[in-house]
C-alpha cells in the first residue's frame, strides 16, 4: 500500500518534470534535431493523441506521426532503407516477428526507456532491442441492436452458423499485425478448417483490425470476427451499440513492441520520445484507452477485465515470424483478397 | 532567340534563314523535350520492364522469368484480370448508352433545362469517384443503406429485405458508371455538334419520326464518337483504383489496380511481381488508345462538316417531361445523393445513432482539423495541384505552339510526344516511377517531386489537347503581320499570341488543377510520411473505417473543388470544361 502511494507520488513528480529521465545533453541535442518521426500501428486517434500531448510539452521537439498497418510500415521502412532514405526514428507495430528480423539485421538498436525498471517483466526485454508499449486481445463482438444477447455467438464455432452468412466482418492479416497474431492462435487451436468454413460465410473484408467496428456499429455488418479490444471497449464507452464476445477457448493476446531505429535521423529526439512513450503520463493514457501496459501503477477503467482474469492464447515472436507469411498467403487464397 | 531579336524585318520574306541558326534552335528544343520525355515516360517504363525480369528480394537477385510465372499462373492473380475485363466491358457499355442518350437529348431535342443537365454532368465529371463510392455505402449498404431502409419502411418489409447491396460487383459497376458516363457524353456531344441537322431534316421530311431519324440517320453518323466514348469509359473503368478499393475489396474481390497495390504494399518485396503484373494493363491501355485514335482519325463521312450547319431540335412531345426526369436520375445518383450522404454523416456523433438532434456533432471536423496528417495533406494537395497545373500548362503550351506554328523540324511529332502518356494507366506509371526513382543515384521517392512527375505525366495530354484546340483558333496571319511590322518572335508571342491564347491556357491550367486535387491511383503508391495528399488520407482513413472523419474530409474536398470551378467560370466562362474530352 505504502509502496503504491510512494510510486504514485513519484509518478506525479515525473509528470510535472518536463524532461522525464532524458539527461541534459540528450535533451539539448534532441532540441537541435527538432523533430521525431514515429512509425506506429496503434489506432490513429490514440497515436495522434500521444503526439499531440508530446507536442504540447513544447520541448522543442515536434512529433511527426506516420500511422499505418504493421505490414505496410515494415515494407515502407525496408523500401526507404533500400533507397538510402531515412525518415523514421521510432517504430511501433503489432508484429513481434518483424522485430526479430529488424534485430537480426541490426536495423533497430537497443535502448532501455527510462522508468521501466519496475515494469511487468513480460513487457521488457533483456537486450532492450524493444519494449512492449501496449497489449490487447483480439476480441469478437456484435451489434446489440441487431442481435440479442441470447442469440449472439458464444464460441468461435458459433460464428460458422449459416444464419450469420454475409453478416460478419473480418480484418485483413496482410494489413494488421494484430489480426495475423490472432489468426495464428486460432489456427493453432482449431486448424485451418476453421477459416475454410469462415470464408464460406462470405464475411466483408476490411483492412485494419479496428476497421470492422464502424461497420458493425452502423449495423451494416452484425458481427465482427475479431477486433482490437481497446478500440472496441472505447467505442462501447462512447455509446455505440456493441458488445464483446469472450469465447471459452480464450482470446489471443497481442503484445506490441516499440523500438528505436539504428539509422534514426534524429537519434536523440528518438530517445526523448521513447522515454515519453513509457512515461507514466502516456502509460496512463493508454490504460484509459483500455490497453494493458507494463507499468504496474496505472489505473485501468472498470470496464476492462484484468489480464489475469482472461483465458489467454499467446504465441512467441519466433512462431509469429515463421507463420506470418503462410498465414497471409492462406488468407488470400481462402478469402480472395 | 538573341539572333532573332537582331533580325531585320525584311529578312523574313528574304528567303530561307541561315542553316546554322535554325539548327541551334531546333536542337535545344528537342533536347529539352527529349530529356523531359525520358524522365517522365521512357525511364519509368524501362525500369518497370527491367524489374519484371529480376528477383526483387531485399537483397537483390538475378535475372528471372519467375515474376511472370507467379503473376499469371495462379487463379488468385488471374481472377482480378478477368474481373477487370468484365468491369471495363460492362461499365463501358452502360456509360455508352447513358452518355450517348443524354448527349443526343441535350444536343438534338427540345428537352427543358438542357444547361442544367449539361452542368450536372460536368459536376459529376469533377466529383472524386472514391468519394462517390464511399457515399454510396451510406446510401445502398445492404442492411443500413438509407435507400434500403426507405424502401423497407415504404412497403413495410422485414429487416432481412434489401434491394441494393453496394458491396457487390454490380455495385462496383454502378458506382463506376456514375463517374465514367460523362466521358461518353462529352465525346458524343462534340460529335453531334459537328453534324448539321440538314440530313436529319431530310429524314423528317421524308416521313421519319424523331426516334426513327435518330436510329437510322444520327446514330450511324456519330458512330466514331460512340466508339471513342466507349473506349474512354472502358479504359477509365480498367484503371480506376478508388472505387474497387472501397467497394470490391470488402466483397473479397480484387481488380488489377487493387491487386497491383496489394503487391506494392505487401511486407514482402514484390516489386518484380508487381511490374510483371502491370504489363498486360499497360499493353491493353495502349491498345485501346491506339484503336480510338484510328477510329477517330478517319473522319471519312462527308456529311460531317464543321459547325456551320443549322441544328433544329427534335420535338419530344409527350415524352418531354419523362425523358427529362430520366436524364436527372444519373445526376442525382452521381452528385446530389452522395453529397447529401457525406454532409449528414459528417455531422453524426455515433454511426449507429441515426440522424437525430442528440446525435449531431462537430467532432469529425474537429478530428480532421486537429490531425497532423490531414493538415499537411491539405497543404501538399494544393501545392502539388498548383505545381502540376503550372508545369503541364507550360510544357503543353510551348509544345502546342511549336506544333501549330510548325516552328521546328519534326514539329509533327510534338503532338504525339505530348499525348503519349495517355496510354499509361496512373497506377502503372506509379509503379514505374517507383522502380525508377527509389534507387540511388536518382532518389526522388520521399519528396513531392516524384508525385509532381506522376501528375505532370498523367495530365500533360489533357493540357496539350486544350492548348492545341485553343491555338488552332488563332490565325497565324495575325502573328505574321506583326513580324512584318518589325516585332521579333518574343514580342509577337508576348503581345499577340499570349493575349489571344490566354483563355486556353487558363482553361488547361484549371483542367489539370482539378483532377490533381483528387489524384489517387498514382499517389497511393508514391506518398510518404511527409508527402500525404487528401485523397490518400481518405483511403487511409477508409482502411481504418473512420467513416465520420472521411465524410468531413470529403465535404472539404468537394468544397475546394467547387471553389476551383467557380474561379474557373469567372475567369474563362462556362465553356472551359468543354474541351475536357
Amino acid at each position: 500500500m505504502l509502496k503504491g502511494i510512494i510510486t504514485g507520488l513519484l509518478a506525479v513528480a515525473l509528470l510535472s518534470a518536463p524532461a522525464f529521465a532524458a539527461d541534459e545533453a540528450t535533451m539539448r541535442k534532441a532540441k537541435k534535431e527538432g523533430k521525431v518521426t514515429w512509425y506506429s500501428s496503434i489506432t490513429l486517434n490514440i497515436a495522434q493523441h500521444i503526439c499531440n500531448n508530446f507536442n504540447k510539452k513544447k520541448m522543442g521537439v515536434q512529433c511527426v506521426l506516420h500511422r499505418d498497418g504493421s505490414g505496410k510500415l515494415y515494407r515502407r521502412y525496408l523500401q526507404e532503407r533500400k533507397g538510402g532514405i531515412y525518415v523514421a526514428d521510432v517504430v511501433h507495430t503489432s508484429n513481434l516477428g518483424h522485430f526479430l528480423n529488424l534485430k537480426a539485421k541490426k536495423i533497430i538498436t537497443p535502448y532501455k526507456p527510462a522508468g521501466t525498471d519496475n515494469f511487468n517483466p513480460k513487457f521488457v526485454t533483456k537486450d532492450n532491442y524493444w519494449t512492449i508499449l501496449r497489449a490487447g486481445v483480439l476480441m469478437p463482438f456484435y451489434n446489440t441492436k441487431k442481435i440479442s444477447a441470447k442469440d449472439a455467438p458464444k464460441t468461435y464455432a458459433d460464428f460458422l452458423d449459416p444464419k450469420w452468412k454475409g453478416k460478419i466482418v473480418h480484418s485483413h492479416p496482410s494489413y494488421s499485425g494484430f489480426v495475423t497474431n490472432g489468426m495464428i492462435n486460432i489456427v493453432n487451436k482449431f486448424g485451418w478448417d476453421y477459416y475454410k468454413k469462415m470464408a464460406k460465410q462470405k464475411p466483408k473484408i476490411v483492412q485494419s483490425a479496428a476497421g470492422g467496428i464502424p461497420l458493425v456499429a452502423r449495423g451494416e455488418a452484425w458481427l465482427g470476427a475479431g477486433t482490437t479490444s481497446y478500440s472496441l471497449l472505447k467505442l462501447i464507452q462512447k455509446g455505440e451499440p456493441l458488445k464483446p464476445i469472450v469465447p471459452p477457448a480464450g482470446l489471443a493476446l497481442v503484445t506490441s513492441p516499440n523500438g528505436v531505429f539504428t539509422k534514426a535521423p534524429n537519434p536523440n529526439a528518438a530517445r526523448v520520445f521513447t522515454d515519453y512513450l513509457f512515461s507514466m503520463e502516456t502509460m496512463q493514457l493508454l490504460a484509459d484507452y483500455f490497453l494493458y501496459v507494463g507499468n504496474p501503477d496505472v489505473k485501468y477503467p472498470k470496464a476492462l477485465p484484468p489480464l489475469n482474469k482472461i483465458n489467454l492464447m499467446a504465441i512467441g515472436g519466433a512462431e509469429l515470424k515463421k507463420k506470418n507469411k503462410p498465414t497471409r498467403k492462406m488468407f488470400k487464397k481462402l478469402f480472395g483478397v | 532567340m538573341t539572333q532573332d531579336a537582331q533580325q531585320l524585318p525584311g529578312m523574313i520574306s528574304g528567303g530561307e534563314p541561315s542553316a546554322t541558326r535554325k539548327f541551334d534552335y531546333t536542337v535545344i528544343v528537342w533536347v529539352v523535350l527529349l530529356i523531359l520525355l525520358i524522365i517522365l515516360v521512357a525511364n519509368p517504363i524501362f525500369q518497370l520492364f527491367k524489374e519484371s525480369f529480376f528477383v526483387s528480394e531485399d537483397e537483390a537477385g538475378g535475372f528471372t522469368f519467375q515474376n511472370y510465372i507467379d503473376a499469371f499462373e495462379t487463379d488468385e492473380y488471374y481472377k482480378p484480370m478477368y474481373i477487370t475485363m468484365m468491369l471495363a466491358i460492362s461499365v463501358g457499355s452502360i456509360s455508352l448508352v447513358v452518355g450517348a442518350v443524354m448527349a443526343w437529348v441535350v444536343s438534338r431535342t427540345d428537352i427543358p433545362f438542357p444547361n442544367l443537365i449539361r452542368n450536372g454532368i460536368l459536376a459529376s465529371f469533377v466529383t472524386p469517384p472514391f468519394l462517390g463510392a464511399i457515399a454510396w455505402i451510406f446510401l445502398a449498404g445492404q442492411n443500413e443503406g438509407w435507400l434500403n431502409k426507405w424502401i423497407r419502411g415504404l412497403f413495410g418489409l422485414s429487416e432481412e429485405f434489401y434491394l441494393f447491396d453496394i458491396f457487390t460487383m454490380k455495385g462496383v459497376v454502378f458506382a463506376m458508371s456514375l463517374y465514367t458516363f460523362p466521358l461518353v457524353f462529352i465525346v458524343v456531344l462534340a460529335g453531334l455538334n459537328n453534324i448539321s441537322s440538314d440530313v436529319e431534316d431530310a429524314a423528317n421530311v421524308a416521313g421519319g419520326g424523331t426516334f426513327h431519324t435518330m436510329f437510322s440517320i444520327t446514330l450511324p453518323l456519330v458512330a466514331p464518337s460512340l466508339f471513342a466514348g466507349f473506349i474512354l469509359a472502358a479504359l477509365e473503368a480498367m484503371i480506376l483504383f478508388g472505387i474497387p478499393a472501397v467497394l470490391a475489396i470488402p466483397a473479397g474481390q480484387h481488380t488489377m489496380t487493387t491487386q497491383l497495390r496489394a503487391f506494392m504494399v505487401s511486407e514482402d518485396d514484390l516489386l518484380g511481381l508487381a511490374s510483371a503484373y502491370a504489363m498486360p494493363m499497360l499493353i491493353l491501355a495502349i491498345g485501346m488508345v491506339w484503336t480510338r485514335g484510328i477510329v477517330l482519325g478517319r473522319r471519312g463521312y462527308a456529311t460531317v462538316g464543321g459547325k456551320g450547319g443549322q441544328r433544329r431540335p427534335q420535338k419530344l412531345g409527350v415524352w418531354r417531361i419523362p425523358i427529362f426526369v430520366l436524364c436527372m436520375i444519373p445526376l442525382v445518383c452521381a452528385i446530389v445523393l452522395p453529397a447529401l450522404a457525406l454532409l449528414t454523416t459528417s455531422f453524426m456523433k455515433n454511426l449507429g445513432g441515426g440522424l437525430v438532434w442528440s446525435n449531431l456533432t462537430l467532432w469529425n471536423y474537429h478530428f480532421i482539423l486537429t490531425n497532423d496528417a490531414v493538415r499537411e495533406s491539405i497543404y501538399n494537395t494544393i501545392i502539388l495541384a498548383i505545381m502540376a497545373a503550372t508545369g503541364a500548362t507550360i510544357v503543353a503550351a510551348i509544345s502546342a505552339f511549336i506544333a501549330q506554328r510548325k516552328l521546328i523540324r519534326g514539329h509533327q511529332y510534338m503532338g504525339f510526344m505530348a499525348t503519349a502518356p495517355i496510354g499509361i494507366p496512373g497506377i502503372v506509371l506509379a509503379v514505374g516511377l517507383f522502380a525508377a526513382y527509389t534507387k540511388q543515384p536518382f532518389v526522388l521517392y520521399g519528396t513531392l517531386w516524384i508525385m509532381f512527375l506522376a501528375y505532370l505525366t498523367k495530365y500533360l495530354p489533357l493540357a496539350y489537347q486544350t492548348s492545341n484546340a485553343g491555338l488552332s483558333s488563332i490565325h497565324p496571319e495575325l502573328e505574321e503581320s506583326c513580324r512584318i511590322m518589325g516585332a521579333n518572335r518574343l514580342q509577337v508571342f508576348k503581345d499577340v499570341t499570349v493575349p489571344l491564347f490566354k483563355t486556353a491556357v487558363i482553361a488547361s491550367w484549371i483542367l489539370v488543377f482539378m483532377p490533381s486535387l483528387r489524384e489517387l491511383s498514382a499517389s497511393v503508391l508514391l506518398w510518404t510520411t511527409n508527402t500525404k495528399v487528401i485523397s490518400v488520407v481518405i483511403v487511409d482513413f477508409y482502411e481504418e473505417t473512420l467513416l465520420g472523419p472521411i465524410s468531413a474530409l470529403g465535404v472539404l474536398l468537394l468544397l475546394i473543388t467547387l471553389v476551383a470551378i467557380v474561379i474557373g467560370f469567372r475567369l474563362v466562362g462556362r465553356d472551359f470544361m468543354r474541351s475536357a474530352g
